[in-house]
């Protein structure tokens, strides 16, 4: 394993002196790790792909600016349409949702959560991508 | 330390050493060190006990150690916590539980020890020898599910972890059996949980990972457990993992590390060269994938009841697809509803209970050389489609605007038998060529109309469709017709439109794996235990071979057995750092 870490180690620093675009990279490496943690933590529930049919839980295809519970044909819990009039999908509301979904719709059916904030960053971020 | 803080360059190496860290993800198994290697291992964090796994048996083997006073981690593979438990209904089987005592509902030892015995090893058993024909460790494993379950579930109850209720209603499966002295009342289920009993682990879950954040279990997701670490006399010492980031997380445990990592279902190579006949996937979680099996090769286990697993049915092409909404089919809902194979016979009771109607896929004829019921076909009518649809339990038949990609539909049962021939043509890689017979349509035809006839009658003259207490159970939504007999049989409808969908051999889970002893400490070929290391859940062999006891026969025993993992892991003395 040790081998094959400074292997990639050595990789990683040959493409960055390559590249001589450093930042506009790291922007797409961003995002595309956001792609993976998002498919990793949500896709066992959800699909991302516009007009993609709900899964456990509702596409999340343009879900910034959406308001809360409002993906056509999904039978949302008692608790999310309890807690969904008012509210529209930001930064700030994905953030508390991905955190603990209880104090933002107690009663959810929604499982997840994800305590790492720089995780969060990231997943929020590809989900930002999807309209 | 949050990206904020790291320099460009470094995120940018964190992510191309992900890229190379994933194609070395296959590397599992155990890492033997010496003293001195031991004494200079670098560990990113340190707990008393780890626990691997984050499901239905990890998250309550993480809580109960927990409260023993331990500090905790759960590594799960996954983006989320939930694993196999999340999806399923969470019906917990728990003999003798406290509101069957309440009640005054006699469920007594020798006779529980009875029904397991008779049926899990019924080639074996012997009701007039002292273990009733099972071996030493089978019946060490089905008494400590007598013991620990309802201790186990009572304390989860207590600590708000998973308040339940009870569903005294319910029958275990095989509820006519003499050996069956209680044959009602074992059934605990989520107390929030929905009225038709089918949600119960999400609520289980979410009920089971809030206790645990509040109690200060390290919960960490995304965290793929590869290797254990052994000490040079032989003990685990602590665990391996690779993160989502593609970063090494060295975590050592002072009392133990305990696996609860699930089975091989979504593993085709170990399913293909250990379970019997052809299993195409099934509803345990994705990340269900043999880990534990592959890790504890290094180890000097023993491997049991590997040929067993907790079947269900399933959709072919939902399996084929890969579909995340995938379920077992619980409910084979229908009343004019038959299922048939490629000849266009009836083979099986319909409504049997979904790890007994498995049994029929894996027949083999001897002379063809081949498996008639490899795919099966079940048939509705617009009777059916309009009165018995459900979303819950994985029925085929579905309400209009829910997923139907499983749906054939057809105005004529020959235009229908042209939809699934092309369906099985698409696939035919996948079911070794077979296709419909030339003669499907004739024995269709004669398998309708003699399934009509037993239908009037109430009477299935050839399978006895109906006749036992769990096919009730399970049988769906129907409209209680006033010449209807038989509540699981009508009549099929001369005239059109008629359904179709593809069903195939599939799991809840695997159950076969390390061998433990009843305090969920894996054996070594000696059956000695091997220092540090436990097992609780799917990821080893269950002592319930092929038996499908009950509604919550895998959780009620899996919690029993994370109850025990961590009393006896608690009582491991500490290793010094």
């Amino acid at each position: 394993m040790n081998r094959i870490r400074n292997a990639s180690t050595v990789l990683a620093a040959v493409l960055a002196l390559a590249s001589g675009a450093g930042h506009a990279q790291d922007a797409q490496d961003a995002v595309a790790l956001g792609k993976k943690l998002t498919t990793n933590n949500c896709a066992v529930c959800h699909t991302f792909g516009k007009g993609e049919p709900n899964g456990q839980g509702p596409n999340l295809f343009g879900i910034f600016g959406r308001p809360l519970a409002s993906e056509p044909g999904f039978k949302y819990s008692a608790g999310m349409k309890a807690a969904a009039p008012g509210k529209v999908w930001d930064d700030k509301l994905l953030d508390a949702w991905l955190t603990d979904t209880e104090t933002v719709a107690p009663g959810n059916a929604m499982t997840y959560f994800e305590g790492d904030e720089a995780r969060r960053r990231k997943i929020i971020a590809y989900l930002r991508t999807l309209h | 330390m949050t990206d904020e803080n790291r320099p460009p360059a470094a995120s940018r190496r964190n992510f191309i050493r992900a890229a190379g860290a994933s194609a070395a993800a296959v590397t599992f198994g155990a890492v033997s060190l010496s003293a001195k290697a031991a004494d200079q291992l670098k560990f990113d964090a340190e707990y008393d006990i780890v626990v691997c796994g984050g499901g239905g048996g990890g998250l309550p083997c993480a809580l109960f150690s927990r409260w023993l006073g331990n500090s905790v981690a759960i590594l799960e593979k996954a983006g989320s916590v939930g694993g196999t438990a999340a999806k399923a209904a969470f019906w917990y089987w728990v003999p003798n539980n406290e509101p069957m005592r309440r009640a005054g509902i006699s469920d007594p030892k020798a006779d529980y020890l009875r029904y397991v015995a008779r049926l899990s090893r019924p080639e074996q058993y012997d009701p007039s020898l002292p273990k009733l024909g099972l071996s030493d460790w089978e019946y060490e494993m089905c008494e400590a599910i007598y013991d620990s379950a309802s201790p186990a579930a009572e304390l989860l109850a207590n600590k708000g972890a998973l308040p339940y209720r009870h569903e005294g209603a319910v029958p275990d499966y095989w509820a006519e059996l003499p050996e069956d002295k209680a044959p009602r009342g074992r059934v605990l289920f989520p107390k929030d949980g929905l009225p038709s009993m089918s949600d119960g682990g999400r609520v289980a879950i979410r009920t089971m990972s809030a206790a645990a954040r509040r109690d200060g279990i390290d919960i960490r997701t995304g965290y793929r457990v590869q290797k254990v670490l052994v000490d040079a006399a032989g003990a685990v010492i602590g665990v391996e993992a690779l993160t989502e980031e593609g970063t090494v997380f060295r975590a050592r445990a002072k009392k133990a590390v305990v696996f609860a990592t699930g089975g091989f279902t979504h593993d085709p190579e170990l399913r293909k060269n250990f379970l019997h006949g052809a299993v195409y996937g099934g509803c345990a979680a994705p990340t269900n994938e043999g880990d534990f099996v592959r890790i504890s090769s290094a180890l000097n286990v023993q491997l049991r009841n590997m040929n067993y697993s907790w079947m269900a049915p399933i959709s072919l092409d939902k399996a084929l697809a890969k579909d995340g909404s995938l379920s077992g089919i619980f409910t084979p809902t229908g009343d004019s509803m038959v299922y048939v194979n490629k000849y266009g016979r009836r083979v099986v009771n319909e409504k049997l209970a979904y790890n007994e109607v498995c049994a029929t896929f894996s027949q083999w004829d001897g002379a063809k050389g081949e498996y008639p019921n490899l795919a099966l076909i079940s048939i509705w009518d617009q009777q059916a489609q309009d009165h018995c649809a459900s979303d819950d339990y994985g029925s085929l038949i579905v309400p209009p605007g829910s997923n139907d990609r499983h749906v054939l539909r057809s105005n004529t049962l020959p235009e229908l038998a042209g939809g699934i021939r092309e369906r099985l043509a698409k696939y035919r890689s996948a079911v070794g060529g077979a296709e419909l017979s030339d003669d499907f349509l004739h024995n269709l035809d004669a398998s309708i109309k003699r399934f009509n006839g037993f239908a009037k009658t109430g009477t299935d003259g050839d399978f006895h469709r109906g006749e036992r207490i769990v096919e009730k159970l399970f049988n769906g939504p129907i409209r209680k017709k006033a010449d209807q007999k038989n509540e699981t049989m009508y009549p099929i409808s001369a005239k059109g439109p008629y359904y179709a969908a593809l069903i195939v051999a599939g799991n809840l889970d695997t159950k076969g794996g390390p061998k433990t002893n009843s305090h969920g400490q894996v054996l070594d070929v000696r059956d000695a235990p091997i220092k540090g290391l436990y097992g609780v859940g799917n990821c080893v062999a269950s002592a319930s071979a092929r038996a499908y006891w009950a509604g919550g026969g895998t959780l009620g025993p899996i919690i029993a057995f994370a109850y025990r993992a961590a009393n006896a892991a608690h009582a491991e003395p500490t290793s010094h750092t």
